[in-house]
């Protein structure tokens, strides 16, 4: 357990912002938060929130990184893929620009 | 005949002209109400910048409509969508209880408004 969340630090710092802004980060940054809350649906058409689970090359996080449920993060992905599909987000991001 | 409850999204092309586009949304919303369906919502995001260029085009006129519907006109309206050459894209989705509940809880105001 010791180990997941050393790994997880040095992971929380890739410009990933928190679900609300408005929420004020209680624990220093060691347990791993679920930015989802107790959400059940994800919209694809939600770019904003999407683009919380891809990197900067537009490839979907892992869960360890993530840090939802495993039956979120299915709906995550699917909505990602649903979004993809639609031109909403980028198969492939080059920001080399 | 037993009614579904549907959200369409699609991408018309940028090159037609207001009124085309125009034209080309109440051709599909009288395709759905023909065939015994219900408009509940059209929401026109406008033109926006696609995150990759479809078609050489790097802007989609975006265009979301919920409707109610039976199933079998969904088969012949994305033949309809396949077939145009202004629909750059399309996505049908049926809702299921867990969208109905997320859908009913985001805009439970503009339903309530569209019933009264």
């Amino acid at each position: 357990m010791a180990r997941r969340t050393e790994k997880n630090n040095t992971r929380t710092n890739t410009g990933l912002a928190p679900l609300n802004s408005n929420t004020p980060v209680t624990q220093p940054r060691q347990k791993r938060k679920n930015r989802l809350g107790e959400i059940e649906f994800v919209d694809y058409k939600n770019v904003e929130l999407l683009q919380r689970f891809i990197n900067d090359q537009g490839k979907l996080l892992p869960r360890r990184i993530t840090g939802v449920t495993a039956k979120q993060q299915r709906a995550v992905v699917e909505a990602v893929k649903r979004a993809r599909q639609m031109a909403l987000l980028p198969y492939v991001a080059d920001n080399l620009s | 005949m037993a009614q579904n409850m549907y959200d369409m999204l699609y991408i018309l092309n940028p090159v037609l002209t207001e009124e085309q586009q125009k034209n080309e949304i109440e051709r599909i919303n009288a395709f759905i109400t023909e065939n015994g369906g219900s408009i509940i919502k059209v929401d026109t995001w406008g033109l926006q910048k696609l995150a990759y260029s479809i078609q050489k085009k790097r802007n989609g006129y975006y265009v979301n409509v919920y409707f109610n519907a039976p199933g079998d006109v969904i088969v012949r309206l994305k033949r309809l969508m396949e077939i145009s050459d202004n629909h750059l894209r399309y996505l049908v989705l049926k809702f299921d209880a867990k969208m109905k509940r997320n859908y009913e809880k985001t805009s439970s105001t503009p339903t309530e408004e569209a019933q009264a």
